[in-house]
Formats: C-alpha cells, structure tokens, sequence
C-alpha cells in the first residue's frame, strides 16, 4: 500500500470539512475522489501534503508514518500536489516555474527539464517569458511539469481540468493515463465525473467530508442515483 | 559651478548609505509585504557599535584588550565585526517576534498589522538601550582614514566615500544578482508572490525569512558602519534621520523594486544635499517629504513600479 489514511479529521474553526475519512492508494494506481463543491475534496488534499493541520487521523505514506511532516519534508519523501488554480509563478519566467518544481532535489535536472520542453512545445518556445504569458492550458501543463519535476511517487492533482475546453481536458487525461502507465500513482480530484472514472482504476464519493461510496468505476456508476444525490448536495 | 559639482558628488556618496537601507526595506516589503520599522534600529546599532569599538565605548577593559589585540589605529576592525555579528543576532531574535510570532498564531503574517507594531516596539527599545548606556548626545570618532582625498579638477573625492559608495553598489548588485539568478533568490521570489505555493515546491518558508531578515539586517549594518566611518558622529536616533530618508528613497524607485530603490537612494541623498545647499540644513525635511507625497499623489507605484503596490516584485 502506497497511501493508507485512517480517520482523518480537518476542521476549520467550527466547520468540519473532513470527517473520519479513511483512503488507500496502491502503488500504480489511479484513485479519484468526487464530491460536491465544499465537500472537502481540496481539504483532503491539502491535508495529505500537510499544508493544513490534522483535526485526528494517521497518514501512512510509502512505507512511513508520515502523519507529523512537514509539508516540505513530504515533498522530499515524494508526495506532491497540483493545486487547485494551478497557481503558477507569474513574476518568476517558465524556466523558473520548472526549476522551482526541483526546488526539493539537489540532483541534476536539464535533462529532466529538456524531456518536458520535448513533451510541450509549447513550454519551449516561452521558456523565458513571463509564466503569466501563458494560456489556461499552458499553465496546466506547466503546473503538472513543475510538479512531476520533484520525482514524486504520488501525484495529487486538485481539479486538473477547470476551466479547460473539452479538447484540452481530452489532451490532460491523455497525459494522465500515460504518466500513470510509465508508473506514476496518482490521486485525482475531479468534478469532471465522466472523465474521472474513466482513468480511474477505484474512486471515492465525498459528501460533505466523509466517503459516502467507494469502489471500482463500474460500482461508482452502479450506484449512480446516490451519486447524483450527492452531487445536488442532498443525501 | 565647482561649488555645486562637489555638492553632487556629496550627495551621491550620501545616497550610498540611502540605497543599502532603501533596499533592505524593499527586500523585507517585497517578499513579506512588511513595511519592518526595525531597520532604522539595526542601522544605528551598528553604527554605534562601530563608534564604541573605536572610542573606548565598551569600557576601559575592553578598550584596553582590543588595543593590545589591534593597535589602537585598526579598532575599526572589531567595530565591523561586532556590529555585524550584534545585528544579524538581533535580526534573527526580531525575526523570531514579528514574522514567525503573527505567523504561528495567526497563520499568515503578512496579512496583519501587528508585526509592523512589534517591529516598531523594536526600534524603540533598541534606541532607549543605547540611550541608556551611551545616553542620546552625539557620539564622535576621529576618522580611522583621516582626510585621504584625491581631486578631480576642482571636485574633492573622499577615498573612503568613494570606497563606502563602490562597496554599497556592488552589494546591492550582487543581492540583485543572487535573487535572480540563484536557487535561494527563485526561492525568495515565489514566497514573495505564493507563500503557500512555494511550500507545495518544498521551500520550507520557516527558514528562508531568517535568511532574508539577516540579509536586510546586514545591509542596514554595513551602511552604519560606513556612515559611522564617513561622517564620524552619530546618536541613538540616527536611525529614525537616516532610515525614514531612506523609505523616502525606496517609495520613489517603487516598493519592492531592487534597482528602484537604488536609483531612489542616490536620488534622495542628492536631494538631501543640494537642499541644504540652497535652502540650509534647517529645513532640509521639507523638499524630500515634498516629494514623497508628490509621489504618492501623481506615481503611487514608483518611478519604476510596474504593478500595484504590495507584495511580489523583485
Ligand atoms: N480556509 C478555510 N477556512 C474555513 N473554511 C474553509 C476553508 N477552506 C475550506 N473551508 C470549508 O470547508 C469545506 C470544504 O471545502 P473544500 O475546499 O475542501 O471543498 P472542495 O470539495 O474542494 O470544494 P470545491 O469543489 O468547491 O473545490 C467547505 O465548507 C468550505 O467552505
Ligand atoms: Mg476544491
């Protein structure tokens, strides 16, 4: 087992937005998490990189309890996250946005960096302009290359495909699929359900911080009534 | 003609000392969005430090020790290294109360008001522990280099001004250099813009902004000692003279901008000069604060700001 989460709590004041959730990733697999908006999806997320305070619960990752890291330490330990917005380095240059995805590593990295500017042209032709120059699918692109440039063994992408065209979101889950075969374990939160489930090996439902479905793909569209009624934010 | 040409020259040798505070505010606006009211105090800690090492204030035990250990003509020496070493420890404790204090108990500090308080409670204690040692009349030293000059046509160009406004430019370059350049300076530049995000990079933000205080603390300690060597008297509240120019210096060359806030520094050293040239010394506030809020009314980004004011822009 890659990732083992027991319990996990994440409070915010009163708001409980995770609740005693438990999660497991095997290594090669592809596990996404659906829910409504604010049921605690990017909660979960930010609470397994350790950039939100655990409430109660264990994380288990590669092997180590992981639960008291930091979140620098877990990017070391090869746990990284796309975030939501993809949040790029607009005052820093493509280049730069790269060489901070390595930030964690003190081994060489061109060849690494060359490879993704032979993946996206598109990278290449700006690598020294301005990140903020970039198109929403650009910047996806370069969010997830930045991120892959840590080495991780588990790659936590928050919500990939907001706000790209449909051909774009084709292009993403392409690129999903194939980093996953060359190895990579990947854990993805989407509201693209359709999408999700169809990369997907296993998948959870969030409703309102707690997993109210888990299983194959084929048993998420099973259960696909309790599915919409989550999505209506019902019950 | 000569008499206004020695004034210029004067002035930028003066705005030598503006540009390393100028850019120590900057570096600390730019990346924490913190406008740090202690620089003034690191600024005159060192240049008393500077003072005391070369005029017995240390007591005579002490004076008598780096007597024997220097020679009485080279206690400057020792006034550099304690002034550094006193202000990158005060930098470190200042560090520990208003960034990492506000930043574990409200989790972001840069979007509160109560570290400028507290960096602003620093400056005041630090200038009332002078006083109460040294007591607030002015300190003076004989200069270590005496009155070695050389002369351009008519113009006289003091060697250590000449040195002290060399050594402050090249600093400021090579800090320019190292936030560009450098895997610590990309670093320096995603906290300025995405704390958070540049955790997710694995940046650990807890201990760049030590770094980054000791760096603005250091600059503010070469510039007292320079000032010190320079122009020879000093007092617990030089900082609050020099630093509150110096932000004059900075908000014209745009907040958060590195070369801003250089050409800002020589500019208002200049300003500060030529007004007491033409108008005396009394009144030489006026013209410089005169044009700070012409500043803020026509330019609030700065002669060179190209965004907002606020944080990320190196
Ligand atoms: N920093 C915060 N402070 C207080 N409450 C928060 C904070 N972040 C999230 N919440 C609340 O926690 C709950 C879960 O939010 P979260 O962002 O994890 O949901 P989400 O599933 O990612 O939603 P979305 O699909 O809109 O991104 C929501 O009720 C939200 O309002
Ligand atoms: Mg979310």
């Amino acid at each position: 087992m890659l990732l083992e989460v027991a319990g996990l709590d994440v409070r915010y004041g009163r708001t409980r937005a995770v609740r005693g959730m438990d999660l497991t990733l095997d290594s090669g697999e592809i596990v996404t998490v659906l829910g409504a908006n604010g049921a605690g999806k990017t909660s979960l997320l930010k609470a397994l990189q350790g950039i939100v305070r655990l409430a109660a619960g264990r994380i288990r990752f590669d092997g180590a309890d992981v639960t008291g890291w930091s979140a620098p330490r877990r990017v070391r330990g090869g746990l990284t996250l796309v975030p939501e917005g993809r949040q790029i380095f607009v005052s820093l240059t493509v280049h730069e946005n790269l060489q901070m995805g390595a930030y964690s590593r003190s081994d060489p990295v061109d060849a690494e960096i060359e490879e993704i500017y032979d993946r996206f042209p598109n990278l290449a032709a700006r690598r020294d302009m301005s990140a903020s120059v970039l198109s929403g699918g650009e910047q996806q692109m370069l969010a997830i290359s930045r991120a892959l440039l840590s080495k991780p063994k588990l790659l936590m992408l928050d919500e990939p495909s907001l706000g790209l065209s449909p051909l774009l979101v084709i292009e993403l889950f392409d690129l999903i699929k194939a980093l996953n075969r060359d190895g990579l374990s990947i854990l993805l939160v989407e509201q693209n359900t359709h999408m999700a489930l169809q990369a997907a090996h296993r998948g959870y439902v969030l409703e309102l911080g707690a997993a109210v479905i888990s299983g194959t793909p084929e048993d998420l569209v099973n259960e696909e009534q309790k599915l919409e009624a989550a999505y209506l934010g019902g019950g | 003609m000569d008499v206004l040409l020695q004034q210029v020259v004067n002035g930028l040798m003066l705005g030598g000392v503006y540009v390393m505070v100028a850019v120590a505010f900057t570096l600390v606006i730019g990346m924490l969005n913190f406008l740090n009211f202690t620089i003034p105090a690191l600024f005159m800690v060192a240049a008393v430090m500077m003072w005391a090492a070369m005029a017995g204030g240390f007591g005579a035990d002490i004076d008598a020790v780096l007597d024997d250990v220097l020679g009485a003509p080279n206690k400057w020496i020792a006034g550099v290294i304690i002034a550094l070493v006193v202000v990158s420890l005060a930098s470190l404790v200042i560090e520990r109360f208003t960034y990492r204090y506000m930043k574990a108990k409200y989790g972001d500090a840069t979007e509160h008001a109560l570290p400028l308080v507290s960096s602003l409670g620093f400056l005041i204690a630090f200038e009332h522990l002078v006083i109460g040692r040294w007591g607030s009349d002015p300190l003076t030293i004989d200069s270590p280099f005496g009155n070695a000059s050389f002369h351009l046509g008519a113009v006289q160009f003091s060697i250590p001004q000449v040195i002290s406004l060399a050594l402050s430019l090249a600093i400021v370059f090579g800090l320019s250099l190292m936030l560009r350049k450098t895997r610590l300076g990309r670093a320096v530049r995603s906290i300025a813009e995405r704390p958070d995000t540049a955790t997710l990079m694995g940046v650990d933000v807890g201990r760049i902004v030590p770094v980054v205080y000791v760096i603005a603390g250091l600059l503010c300690a070469i510039a007292g000692i320079l000032f010190t060597i320079n122009y020879t008297t000093v007092d617990a509240y030089i900082g609050d003279k020099v630093a509150t120019v110096a932000i004059a210096g900075m908000v014209l060359g745009g907040l958060g901008n590195v070369w801003g806030a250089i050409v800002g520094g020589l500019f208002v050293g200049l300003l500060e000069v030529l007004s007491i040239h033409f108008f005396g010394a009394s009144i030489v506030k006026v013209p410089i604060w005169g044009m700070l809020l012409l500043i803020l009314v026509m330019r609030p980004t700065g002669l060179f700001g190209h965004t907002a004011i606020g944080k990320g822009k190196f």
